[in-house]
């Protein structure tokens, strides 16, 4: 696949991450955000694949049809409705940038938390660029949002599987540990829904978030924007 | 049998064999090594085309016949792998083609980046190993993990006596995934032994030329190339170049020396097929086989063919803040030593933690695994004990170097082997039975008796290097030169690397810094390739780049003008984050002025190089207690009760976290001269961690530098850390209160047995728990003390409880 260069990252959404309020946030912290920045270009490897595959429901759930994943819950179905495809998709951005954190944290931890911050908004955006990119190549589709393995009620236990399907260990290094956190950590594996129908916009925000009840946004009376 | 193959002209593999499985119908994501057992005849057919089209050697169907991704189907790696062999031996019934057990990676990233310790990596190989005893030889494939590959090769070697071969996957930078370079797979791999090295995957055989043509000149190895059938196309994951077009490319090979050579994804018997008949009319061509001296990490190899330093800090030896961090397992401070040498020029660095008191072998085998998760420089092991040396040399990811063996039979005898074991390079002490003997001659004697040991044991020259030892001038002050002369002759008249502890010639003198740099320089012209120097010392530093660019090996100066250029820019930038971090809090622009109220302001601003400058002037007239307890300690409960107000976010309160530490760190250097050590300021101890499964660790980080800051001991033992750690530490240092911390729901269940196991141990202490995950209700089921939401609230629950 094509290289997706990321050449600047998000940086008010990264200090979203960082429990920082933007309006906030002054020289000397966009100072460090425009370093890490540099910092965290210069390492990172973007990696992604996708592949298209046709669905089929059954009893237990949603078949990936010609592979062994069955995707199962009921928000997983819900967010595939009218689909007859689906796109699997992950990303990561190699664990050169896993490194750069570890070592920040020894000295700084305010710059691991920055980069780490900045890591999680870049790989978002690689992902954003992964789906133009598969945009490009189903035009004659419209496409549900990305969902995550593990989030709702779609099991997390599926890292493996969904990883193996599309043999990404072997093609771009992208791996699972026995409790289901992807390694390299900044790595994100997702399902887009593709329908030939019109997608009803899906119901997102407070009051279907997972972290409702212990979301700290929330408790400050806010949100995240999302 | 494999050896003898090896005197064909050329050795031809076979090609794909998951290619092969999709087209006969297997669905992606279905576990192929059960076809083995569920449709045996499949398998053999596939084999015996390849063996049709020419294969000498076909690897059985057991690529991830391994325990971990077999772990939810019926059968075992041993019925799996067993009847992958048979059905490879059946295909080669009534022919000369050769059985391998293919092995592939174990499908989980090794620490550091994931969290599979080496150990068990190192078990789950042996596992496939004894399982494929019957095979004729042992094939690693499709490797992006040095550290994995040497897991794989240890476990084949110590239980098995099949002949090894290896082969990595690169991109086209010519790295790895995990960022292994060619240089430091060849040095690592014939290091171990193994018995051919090369390249399969990823690229097709046009891409890989250059990687190849790399690898031909790190290796005396046969070199082994199994390139896939191109590039796959985006969209139907095809691969585009045909059996013609493969064996063209392949052809290009052969110019480097290349021996054995197959195909990866993509290919079928056709290319097999194409490969034979074009390598039945090539020759193999022989290489030149110098390999230089060279020593290497996983991702860095440092050529031993200029002056290169080693750097000296890591070794207890008359520190007392090092002492102190071994005793309390303090691995940051370690860690923190060798970025300070790294960005100070050193090439290589020299790892000891001996101390009395502590557990040596552990801690190596931890210091090394978490150096090499933090710096790239090649490690020199320096260790008196055997065992604490092979444990080291085991979990090194790279080349090292062993410091040291000397003229001695009791050490030629034990630390040689090892050194040839695992294939590292040796720093050879002229010492032997009868001490240090102060004539040259002598000393020039005894290197060469442990060259020719060396040799006897099958290591190479150029991985020998002699230490003439430098004696201190201001007692045996005639010995300066004889230690130089000697160095002189074995560089001259043995040809081997030389190597020098520098910095005890001024022992006892003052100015030390002066005799120091003076003497590398005078060593440097007599032929020292690797001084053993503190790199953080300008002069010392300076005296080598100066050295590198007198003599022409600094070409045009380019190195030295980077390092000093660069050294300016980085001084520059320094000063503008400083008038940044001024400019934008008012308050500190008041500063320079030393009394309570600054101090306090700059921790309140978060300004680091401030806090500590006014602490150390602080000192010369207060009282270290005074100056905890009424400035840093006021300071740092003002910004918490900001931050829990919403006034101040979580950037600032770490920020006034770090001012307030780099006041500490100065307290503490202090009291460290005074003789006082640093109990007095200890307050009692904490244990935290993050639970076993999880590596999310940068909240667990955030807490300890805060808890730091209010006088707590606090052992912090990392990320996945098991249940029974948590107990042992918190009995060690009797802690009174426990952090832990999970950020999964799927690890909470660990957060939950670890505190299970501290309750049935019947602890004395309070555990507080915290994590996005977390909430209150479930930190109670699970029986926590105290929920913390954040890190300001875990200062709280100290306060409390410690008081």
């Amino acid at each position: 696949m094509d290289d997706i260069i990321i050449s600047d990252l998000n940086k008010k959404e990264a200090l979203r991450y960082m429990g920082q309020a933007d309006s906030d946030c002054d020289d000397r912290l966009s100072m460090i955000m425009e370093q890490c920045e540099k910092k965290l270009l210069s390492v990172i490897r973007p990696r992604y694949l996708y592949q298209c595959f046709d669905i089929k429901e059954n009893d237990e759930g949603i078949h990936v049809e010609n592979t062994s994943l069955t995707l199962v819950g009921n928000d997983i179905q819900r967010h595939l409705k009218g689909c007859t495809k689906a796109v699997l998709l992950c990303t990561t951005l190699s664990a050169e940038a896993d490194r750069i954190i570890r070592v920040a944290g020894l000295k700084d931890m305010l710059e691991a938390l920055a980069l780490d911050c900045l890591a999680s908004t870049a790989v978002e955006q690689l992902c954003d660029k992964a789906e133009l990119k598969i945009k490009e190549d189903y035009p004659e589709y419209e496409m549900t949002w990305r969902y995550g393995i593990g989030y709702g009620d779609l099991p997390i236990s599926l890292q493996k599987e969904f990883l193996n399907v599309l043999n990404a260990p072997k093609l771009i290094g992208l791996n699972v540990t026995e409790s289901f956190i992807l390694t390299p950590r900044k790595s994100v594996t997702a399902v887009i829904g593709l329908s030939k129908d019109k997608i009803e916009p899906a119901k997102r925000g407070c009051a279907v978030c997972t972290l409702k009840g212990t979301c700290a946004y929330r408790k400050k009376g806010s949100h995240c924007n999302v | 049998m494999f050896k003898e193959l090896l005197k064909k002209e050329f050795v031809i593999l076979d090609g794909g064999m998951g290619t092969m499985l999709q087209q006969a119908g297997l669905a992606m994501g279905e576990i192929p090594e059960l076809l083995n057992i569920t449709n045996p005849q499949l398998i053999t057919d596939i084999h015996k085309k390849y063996i049709d089209a020419g294969s000498d050697i076909v690897y059985a169907n057991t690529f991830g016949a391994n325990r971990y991704k077999l772990e939810h189907c019926e059968k075992s790696v041993e019925e799996v792998i067993g009847a992958g062999i048979a059905n490879a031996r059946e295909a080669c019934k009534d022919t000369k083609a050769l059985v391998a057990l293919d092995i592939g990676p174990i499908g989980q990233l090794l620490e550091p980046t994931g969290y599979l310790s080496f150990e068990e990596a190192y078990d789950i190989f042996k596992e496939q190993i004894l399982a494929g005893s019957k095979a004729d030889l042992i094939v690693f494939e499709t490797m992006t993990d040095l550290m994995e590959v040497k897991a794989g090769v240890l476990a084949a070697k110590e239980n098995s006596t099949l002949p090894i071969m290896c082969t990595m996957t690169f991109e086209e930078n010519g790295r790895t995934f995990t960022g292994c370079s060619v240089s430091s797979m060849a040095l690592t791999l014939e290091g171990l032994g193994v018995d051919a090295i090369g390249i399969n995957c990823s690229l097709g055989p046009k891409e890989l030329l250059p990687v190849v043509k790399e690898l031909s000149q790190w290796t005396s190895l046969p070199i082994v190339v199994k390139p896939n059938a191109g590039l796959p196309d985006p969209v139907t994951n095809r691969y585009h170049v045909t059996p013609e077009e493969f064996a063209e490319y392949a052809k290009e090979m052969v110019a480097y020396g290349v021996k054995i050579m197959g195909g990866c994804c993509g290919t079928n018997p056709d290319f097999i097929r194409a490969l034979s008949t074009m390598l039945s009319k090539e020759q193999y061509v022989e290489r030149k086989k110098h390999i230089p001296a060279a020593v290497c990490s996983a991702t860095n190899t440092v050529v031993i063919n200029q002056p290169r330093i080693i750097g000296e800090r890591i070794n207890p030896t008359g520190k007392k803040l090092f002492k102190e961090a071994l005793l309390n397992n303090d691995m940051d401070y370690i860690l923190n030593q060798a970025i300070e040498q790294q960005n100070g020029g050193a090439d290589i660095l020299d790892v000891n933690v001996g101390l009395p008191g502590i557990d040596e072998k552990a801690m190596m085998i931890r210091a090394v695994k978490e150096l090499q998760g933090v710096v790239d420089l090649p490690l020199q092991i320096d260790t008196t004990i055997p065992e604490v040396l092979e444990a080291a040399l085991r979990v090194y990811n790279g080349k090292p170097i062993v410091n040291s063996v000397n003229g001695e039979e009791k050490s030629l005898n034990t630390v040689l082997p090892l050194v040839k074991k695992y294939g590292a390079a040796v720093v050879g002490l002229v010492l032997d039975e009868n001490g240090i003997s102060k004539s040259a001659d002598e000393r020039f004697e005894i290197a060469k008796k442990i060259m020719n040991r060396a040799l006897e044991y099958g290591i190479r020259k150029e991985d020998i290097y002699i230490d003439c030892l430098t004696l201190t001038a201001s007692a045996e002050q005639e010995c300066v030169m004889e230690t130089l002369k000697a160095l002189k002759r074995v560089k001259e008249e043995l040809g081997l690397k030389t190597v020098l502890g520098v910095s005890n010639i001024s022992f006892g003198l003052p100015d030390r810094e002066l005799i120091n740099h003076n003497f590398l320089t005078m060593a440097l012209t007599h032929g020292l390739d690797l001084p053993i120097i503190n790199p953080n010392v300008a002069s010392m530093t300076g005296a080598v780049r100066a050295y590198k660019l007198l003599t022409a090996i600094d070409k045009d100066s380019m190195e030295y003008i980077a390092a000093y250029n660069a050294a300016k820019a980085k001084k520059e930038a320094e000063e503008e984050r400083k008038s940044g971090a001024k400019g934008a809090d008012g308050k500190a622009e008041n500063a320079a002025r030393t009394d309570r109220t600054d101090l306090v302001q700059a921790v309140e601003a978060g300004l680091k190089s401030e806090a500590a400058r006014m602490t150390k002037e602080l000192l010369v007239t207060k009282d270290t207690m005074e100056i905890i307890n009424e400035m840093l300690i006021p300071a740092l409960d003002k910004t918490g009760e900001q931050f829990e107000k919403g006034k101040i976010f979580l950037p600032q309160l770490i920020l006034s976290a770090q001012a307030a530490q780099a006041a500490f760190e100065v307290i503490k250097e202090n009291m460290v001269k005074a003789g006082a050590g640093t109990k007095t300021v200890n307050k009692g101890s904490i244990v935290i961690a993050t639970v076993k499964g999880d590596i999310h660790d940068i909240g667990k980080n955030i807490v300890k530098v805060l808890l730091e800051n209010y006088g707590y001991n606090v052992i912090d033992l990392g990320k996945d850390v098991d249940y029974q750690v948590v107990v042992d530490n918190v009995i060690k240092y009797d802690a009174k209160l426990v952090g832990l911390s999970a950020l999964m729901t799927t690890t909470l269940v660990s957060m939950e047995k670890t505190i299970e196991l501290i309750k049935e141990n019947h602890l004395d202490c309070k555990i507080m728990v915290g994590g996005a995950v977390l909430t209150p209700d479930f930190a109670k089921q699970i029986g926590a003390d105290f929920y913390v939401k954040d890190a300001k609230e875990s200062v709280d629950v100290a306060k409390k409880i410690i008081g």
